[in-house]
């Protein structure tokens, strides 16, 4: 569990690790303009991993949170390099990729294998999925 | 404040009458009371709709969507989250985006992207949902709308905010009274355009006619069935009052559950009553930043959940979902193709010279004013056309429930059935009678008349057979008539009809009618 919450703690950045020369100054930019609303400080703000946890719905023993941070913190501090990029001469992009974008027509098709899918569900009765009785969101 | 106006005139009639009960009176004390605390208020009114598009598939997978299927048969992978299963835009979704963000005059977003909103509820199977945060596809239009004239009239022009693409969440059921809730994920996924306003609204009726224009628009442009019971068209309400000259906001509260117009615009008067009431006892502090559900049956609004400072939603980027581009050959093309949409058809019909409730009934169903439409292209008069599809054809409509499309009618017989009486060849009355036949059971007015003999009598010579028929069938009240009982007339009159089968032309049986009655007195 704890190493699953790791990684969700850390998936908003697979496109940094991943990219290509060519995209990455556009996706550095971003960064480059988060900096300017920070301008007073030298480093990013340290995790506060209790809370990343609770927000992820996820229990971390103090040790747990003892060893994350650490990790955590390291990640961030790679972004605090991407800052130092010079962005004087580049365009600002929304988005990291260059991809083409790949659409689907609006045409129906079933999914064949439901019955086994469903037959996965933990807890499944008269056609519905059952959950804990929750009234409230947030 | 219009709300204001309308409860002033009610009370005012009120007042006319002579009170009968004791408890009459203080009701309408009251009212004047609660009528002199709202007058100090200004109520700010913006509204969040989510529309449900009506794609075939959904947003991400190629599911079908049809609303009442058998619970959790149109899943997959992608709408179910499970692991591994990646999304892929349908193309129309972004079609029908753009469609509403030029008809709600927006400014476009060339390079707009996904966003993953993440909470964690039991509908939402992936803990995300896929939506648009910091660029929306479409940003700062607005809407026109017409007040309709009961209301007070006049036109208004509320901001749009943005629109922005999502995909809904699934149905959770909360039945019986067991320690657990039902979710069916048929609806997971599938796509919704978030169309924000501006604080433009101040009463609860511009509120129902924004929602109502929203609705027509979308109907109009074929992007979604709008439907409210069925949640296609979803509202929430925010509003908040202030005491007039106050310039800072009053603190917002979220009114969810609105299923009609009219519920919409009730909920927003108690919920401006409730909170000017409480400004007014020195207790605004008791306004608090909440949602409160609008309950019907009580006709009040309560608490749904107080809000504890903004949720976190810990938005990023959707790394599964490519960036969304649009090429102003593709906007452009889209524009070209829109339809005449509900604000500039009001404007043609009144430039027509309709009235205004004219107007706007004609211009509410987009099938009724296509047929309109169809019936004066062909050269019908265009107050007779209204007139006929606002009268018996509406009737009809409405006791059979049946839409315009559903009635056996079409355009082109009622052109005929027009010109018919206009012309002479059926009477008025004879024309209502074949109407009733042509929309329930089809057919045109040439074989209806020919079939049933239905031709107006317009020949001299034949009305006066039947003049003479009736005065000698009718001695006693002939001689009565010619006694001076002059009022007979319409009683000849009437027998001659009947004796025609409703088919003699009425100017001309009174005019040989009235030629035989006083000849020989």
């Amino acid at each position: 569990m704890a190493i699953r919450a790791a990684l969700l703690l850390l998936r908003a950045t697979p496109p940094q690790f991943s990219l290509k020369k060519r995209t990455f100054p556009k996706q550095a930019l971003i960064f480059k303009q988060n900096n300017r609303n920070f301008a007073a400080k030298s480093s990013l703000e340290p995790p506060d991993v209790q809370r990343l946890a609770e927000t992820a719905r996820i229990t971390l023993t103090p040790h747990e949170v003892e060893e994350f941070a650490p990790k955590i913190r390291q990640v961030i501090d790679w972004f605090g390099q991407l800052q130092a990029v010079d962005l004087q001469n580049v365009e600002p992009a929304i988005r990291a990729d260059n991809e083409d974008e790949t659409l689907r027509e609006d045409l129906p098709e079933i999914f064949g294998n439901r019955d086994s899918m469903l037959a996965a569900v933990p807890s499944y009765e008269d056609s519905y999925i059952k959950v804990p009785k929750v009234l409230n969101k947030e | 404040m219009l709300y204001c106006t309308r409860k002033n005139i009610r009370a005012q009639t009120a007042s006319q009458e002579k009170p009968q009960a004791q408890l009459k009176v203080s009701i309408q004390t009251e009212s004047r009371k609660h009528d002199e605390i709202l007058k100090n208020y200004e109520t700010i009114i913006g509204i969040e709709t989510h529309v449900q598009l009506s794609t075939l598939t959904k947003a991400f997978c190629s599911c079908p969507y049809n609303y009442g299927a058998q619970p959790n048969t149109s899943v997959c992978p992608i709408c179910m989250g499970l692991p591994g299963a990646l999304p892929v835009l349908n193309t129309n979704v972004i079609e029908y985006a753009v469609k509403v963000g030029i008809a709600l005059n927006c400014k476009l977003s060339l390079s707009s992207k996904f966003d993953r909103k993440q909470y964690f509820y039991p509908d939402l199977p992936k803990g995300y949902q896929i939506s648009q945060f910091d660029v929306p596809i479409a940003s700062g239009g607005y809407l026109d709308v017409d007040i309709p004239i009961e209301f007070g009239g006049g036109h208004r022009r509320f901001g749009i905010t943005r629109v922005h693409m999502e995909e809904d969440a699934g149905k959770l059921l909360h039945t019986g009274n067991g320690s657990f809730s039902q979710v069916d994920l048929n609806r997971a996924g599938v796509p919704l355009l978030e169309i924000v306003s501006e604080p433009d609204m101040r009463t609860g009726i511009e509120a129902a006619e924004y929602a109502a224009e929203l609705q027509r628009l979308v109907r109009y442009l074929g992007v979604s069935n709008g439907n409210m019971q069925e949640g296609s068209l979803r509202c929430d309400v925010n509003i908040s009052i202030r005491p007039i000259g106050q310039l800072e906001f009053g603190t917002k509260v979220e009114i969810k559950n609105l299923n009609s117009f009219s519920s919409m615009s009730r909920a927003i008067d108690f919920e401006i009553s409730r909170q000017a009431l409480l400004h007014s006892q020195g207790q605004a502090d008791q306004i608090v930043q909440e949602t409160r559900l609008w309950e019907e049956g009580a006709q009040k609004t309560v608490t749904m959940r107080k809000k504890e400072g903004l949720a976190d939603y810990r938005y990023f980027p959707e790394p599964d979902l490519p960036g969304v581009s649009l090429t102003e050959e593709y906007v452009d093309g889209i524009r070209d193709s829109l339809p005449e949409l509900p604000e500039m058809k009001r404007r043609r019909y009144e430039g027509m010279g309709l009235s205004m409730q004219d107007v706007l009934f004609l211009t509410n169903d987009n099938n009724v004013a296509e047929f309109f439409d169809a019936t004066i292209a062909e050269g019908a008069d265009v107050k007779l056309a209204a007139n006929w599809i606002m009268g018996d054809i509406a009737a009809y409509m409405k006791n059979e429930k049946l839409s315009i499309n559903e009635i056996k009618l079409n355009s082109h017989e009622l052109v005929d059935l027009i010109s018919s009486i206009k012309g002479g060849t059926i009477s008025g009355k004879i024309g209502k009678e074949i109407l009733f036949e042509l929309m329930a059971k089809g057919g045109t007015v040439k074989g209806l008349i020919k079939e049933k003999n239905l031709v107006q009598i317009a020949d001299p010579v034949e009305i006066e057979k039947m003049v003479d028929k009736v005065l000698a069938d009718n001695p006693k009240q002939l001689e009565q008539y010619r006694g001076g009982k002059t009022k007979l007339q319409g009683y000849f009159a009437g027998q001659i009809m009947k004796e025609s089968k409703g088919k003699a032309n009425p100017a001309l049986l009174n005019k040989i009618l009235l030629e035989k009655l006083n000849a020989k007195s």
